[in-house]
């Protein structure tokens, strides 16, 4: 029983943060239409700009996404203004050649400048473990599930009590009649996508601390988020967090119930069974 | 879009050059190029159900386990003839193929289900042959040494192999024109364009598609078999890996997809230049050949994006003929709407 | 380009467009004065909806110009012309299903010419349609037909619109909601004096209403005239049956 709890909590802690890159992921489809399969390879990015930051300043992760978030914002901007925004409109698999290609470049990229070993970051929070009963409660990963509740909130607030966010809400239902509102259509693309990658890179920070980071672990982050938004119904954001945080539940199980890398394709097997008998998503698809 | 390209002469050209390499190549490059003619059989193999017949499968790695690393795994742990083992993975391989196509058919799945549940796959299939010893796990599975017993599947020295994936390459190019010329590719592509239109019209969808997955999955293999017998290693870091997947993808979409010679062009563009680059560099710049073939895949698909050889032939065809008026698109000029398209299509 | 005291509002000079390779307007050239109420009618496919959308800045066009207020907005993109006073109420209302009304009546003053007395501007639009200040909080996507177009129409006069063009406002009502919506649009174009360009399949509905019309065939504009004038015309009868 213990076992479970354990697991549940587990998945529930991580699983939040897969929700919060997911939702992130979620806004800028549901905007632009765009699905990024370079996604995971951003997080890795910022991951790997916190390393930087410790070996030459050893600063704290935490504390380290106060420029790792603005250097993701501009670098987004730039992909979003050059390759990006000619994205639009054209056809799945255009994007998913750009994206890919995209991805190996950064995982290349990453590469060259920090070698193929895998290296970690250490926090001074990577230790602290709280105990409730005999559950335990890894200090990262509590961290990590406050800040992930707090950004959903915020982002959850913005967008049904801001213009931006209202915005965002029309042009997914109906970007021609968004623009003859008067709303900027390309802007607010242009500010969601930089949203959705500084909160990858806000993610980033919280998944990093006593993790270890390789060039290659894009790919894998990107399933992952991928499989949370697919679960989520695409553009139903309540649907997404919850799928996220189905895949990290899942994922905890896998790892505390079976050991080694079979335990890895629990989310995989839910993911399938899930997406099978639910194809719409877990909450069916919203207005 | 069904001319024949084996009626041109230059593909004979192609062919006879391509032939004589072994005679005066190097033999690195020989290698390379070797590992080139693989990636175009995979690339074409691939191209069957997904550039003809609108199947995005994300899981082209594991047929390449199937044959590459299970069939070696039978020869090596239980002794089992390679040739045998590369029948028996091959018809797995189908099974698992068709498999994937009646889940399409069964549950209704868009573009990017299709795409997202195989990718799952292939992410399972990479973890289960990591995680079991039978089949090598992180380590692989040696081959025995080839001694050129064809009975044993081996095939020598490196211009048989060489010429052998010259010819499984050529093979699956044929293979792709005769498909498109005949009722199956005209049916694929009925379903790959609409596929509630080509079923109301009669077309048997979920027979054809399967057909198309299956066929490509005992073909690929086949060339995973080959492919561990040439490194005489069957390598979970390659044969299994989901990366795999997107290199064939790419190979095959920056040739242009759905045509016969996109898979060619693309895997011999981007696999050369990729090898050797990063046999020159490699020691300095470590993953520089992901990152050519990252790079070159950004900029065609930002020049040319329905693929090399589609607008090579549009090209072409502008130089020669009247200026033709072009496709009619429905094109909204500012508010894109092709989030609707995706959307539909999940 | 020189701004003079009667000059019209809007100046469509020798517009052509369309879609991919198809051109689908023709060297169009229309005007609508300050304070007019102008149709614009023709058969289906006589290339109406394509015109609105070009004003709006939805297609690009491929030549001519459009003035607005003595100011060039060819190629300005569509939130710009908004700002401007340009606003197209489109076919099909196409409204924003999953917001509330009060959310997409609040979307509409987004623009900055507008924004800061948006709630003044909402309470206005609730006084001309009562029906749909008694809507407010209903999901949008679950309104009748008419009072969507309401809701439609209101979010044009939010938007701060000083010319209003209407496409094809009375598609898919009921007798009584045209009525009704024609009053409305009667309002707004005799009391608060707002220049409306109304597209309209409704033959008899557009020359009651509006002074001048234009009637467009294959992306042409084959007659213009007072709307007096057109009724008698039997050009005009046929032009619009595509006969």
């Amino acid at each position: 029983m213990d076992l479970l709890i354990q697991a549940l909590v587990q998945g529930v802690l991580v699983g939040s943060t897969y929700a919060v890159i997911a939702l992130g992921m979620g806004l800028i489809f549901s905007v632009s239409g765009i699905i990024n399969f370079a996604h995971g390879d951003l997080i890795v990015i910022a991951m790997f700009m916190c390393l930087s930051a410790f070996t030459a300043l050893k600063v704290d992760p935490y504390l380290a996404l106060a420029v790792t978030v603005p250097a993701m914002v501009v670098l987004a901007a730039a992909l979003y203004r050059f390759l990006l925004r000619r994205m639009i409109g054209r056809p799945f698999l255009i994007t998913v050649q750009l994206t890919l290609g995209l991805s190996f470049m950064i995982q290349s990229l990453l590469l060259m400048f920090y070698g193929g070993e895998p290296q970690r970051v250490p926090s001074l929070i990577e230790a602290q473990i709280w105990l409730v009963g005999d559950i335990v409660f890894e200090g990262k990963l509590v961290v990590a599930f406050a800040v992930s509740v707090v950004l959903s909130v915020l982002l959850f607030w913005m967008l049904n009590y801001t213009d931006f966010g209202r915005s965002v809400r029309a042009i997914r239902q109906n970007a021609k009649a968004a623009a003859l509102m008067g709303i900027n259509v390309e802007r607010a693309r242009l500010k969601t996508f930089m949203l959705g990658i500084g909160v990858l890179a806000l993610a980033g920070s919280l998944l990093v601390p006593g993790m270890s980071i390789q060039p290659t672990a894009g790919l894998h982050l990107t399933v992952i988020t991928l499989l949370a938004v697919v679960l989520g119904g695409m553009s139903n954001f309540a649907g997404i967090l919850i799928g996220g945080i189905v895949i990290g539940i899942a994922e905890a199980f896998g790892s505390i119930y079976v050991s080694g890398t079979l335990g890895l394709i629990f989310p995989y097997l839910i993911f399938v069974a899930i997406l099978l008998f639910r194809p719409a998503g877990i909450l069916g698809r919203s207005q | 879009m069904t001319v024949n390209p084996f009626r041109k002469p230059w593909i004979w050209l192609f062919c006879a050059v391509a032939a004589t390499l072994p005679f005066w190549l190097p033999s690195y490059f020989l290698h390379v190029a070797t590992v080139t003619m693989i990636m175009v059989a995979l690339a074409s193999a691939w191209n069957i159900p997904a550039g003809i017949g609108g199947l995005l499968s994300m899981g082209q790695s594991i047929f390449v386990t199937c044959g590459g690393i299970l069939a070696s795994a039978l020869l090596v742990k239980l002794g089992i003839n390679l040739w045998l083992g590369a029948i028996a993975t091959a018809v797995l391989a189908a099974v698992i193929g068709a498999t994937m196509a009646w889940f399409d058919n069964r549950f209704r799945l868009g573009h990017l289900s299709f795409a997202l549940i195989t990718l799952a796959f292939a992410e399972i299939n990479q973890l289960v042959t990591f995680g079991t010893d039978f089949v090598g796990g992180a380590s692989g599975v040696y081959l025995p040494k080839d001694t050129g017993d064809f009975l044993q599947f081996q095939f020598g020295g490196s211009t048989t192999y060489y010429l052998v994936s010259l010819a499984l390459a050529m093979l699956l190019v044929a293979l792709n024109v005769a498909i498109l010329r005949s009722r199956l590719g005209y049916y694929l592509r009925a379903i790959r364009d609409n596929d509630r239109a080509a079923q109301a019209a009669g077309v048997p969808v979920l027979q054809n598609n399967m057909f198309a997955m299956a066929l490509s999955g005992a073909t690929t293999s086949l060339i995973g078999t080959f492919y561990a017998r040439y490194l005489t290693f069957a390598d979970p870091n390659l044969l299994a890996s989901t990366s795999l997947t997107i290199y064939i993808i790419l190979a095959a979409t920056v040739g242009g997809l759905g045509t016969a010679l996109g898979p060619l062009v693309g895997a011999v563009l981007l696999v050369p230049v990729g090898e050797l680059l990063s046999a020159e560099l490699g020691a300095v710049l470590p993953g520089l050949q992901r990152f050519i073939y990252g790079a070159v895949v950004v900029v065609v698909v930002l020049c040319a994006p329905s693929g090399i050889v589609a607008t090579l032939s549009s090209w072409m065809r502008r130089r020669n003929v009247a200026p033709d008026p072009g496709p009619t698109h429905e094109d909204d000029a500012s508010a894109g709407s092709g989030s609707e398209r995706q959307r539909a299509s999940v | 380009m020189p701004i003079s005291d009667n000059q019209n509002l809007l100046e469509v000079q020798n517009l052509s467009a369309g879609y991919g390779g198809r051109r689908v307007l023709h060297d169009v050239s229309i005007s609508i004065g300050k304070g007019e109420l102008v149709g614009l009618l023709g058969a289906n496919n006589a290339g109406k909806s394509t015109l609105i959308n070009c004003l709006s800045g939805i297609v690009a066009a491929d030549t001519g110009r459009v003035a607005f207020d003595g100011n060039e907005c060819t190629d300005l993109a569509p939130h710009l012309r908004v700002e401007r006073g340009i606003v197209h109420v489109p076919e099909g209302r196409l409204l924003f299903p999953g917001l509330t009304v009060r959310e997409n009546l609040q979307l509409a003053g987004i623009n900055p010419t507008v924004r800061r007395d948006r709630e003044a501007r909402i309470e206005r639009v609730i006084r001309l349609f009562p029906r749909v200040g008694e809507r407010l909080d209903q999901l949008a996507g679950t309104l009748s037909g008419g009072e969507q177009q309401m809701v439609a129409i209101s979010r044009g006069l939010v938007s701060g619109a000083r010319l209003l063009m209407l496409d094809e406002p009375s598609l898919g009502l009921s007798p009584l909601m045209v009525r009704t919506i024609f009053a409305a649009i009667k309002r707004l174009n005799e009391e608060e004096k707002l220049t409306i360009l109304l597209v309209e399949q409704n033959l008899r509905l557009t020359i009651a209403h509006a002074s001048r019309c234009y009637v467009l065939e294959h992306g042409r504009v084959v007659l213009s005239g007072s709307s007096a004038e057109l009724a008698e015309d039997p050009r005009t009868r046929k032009a619009y049956l595509g006969m």
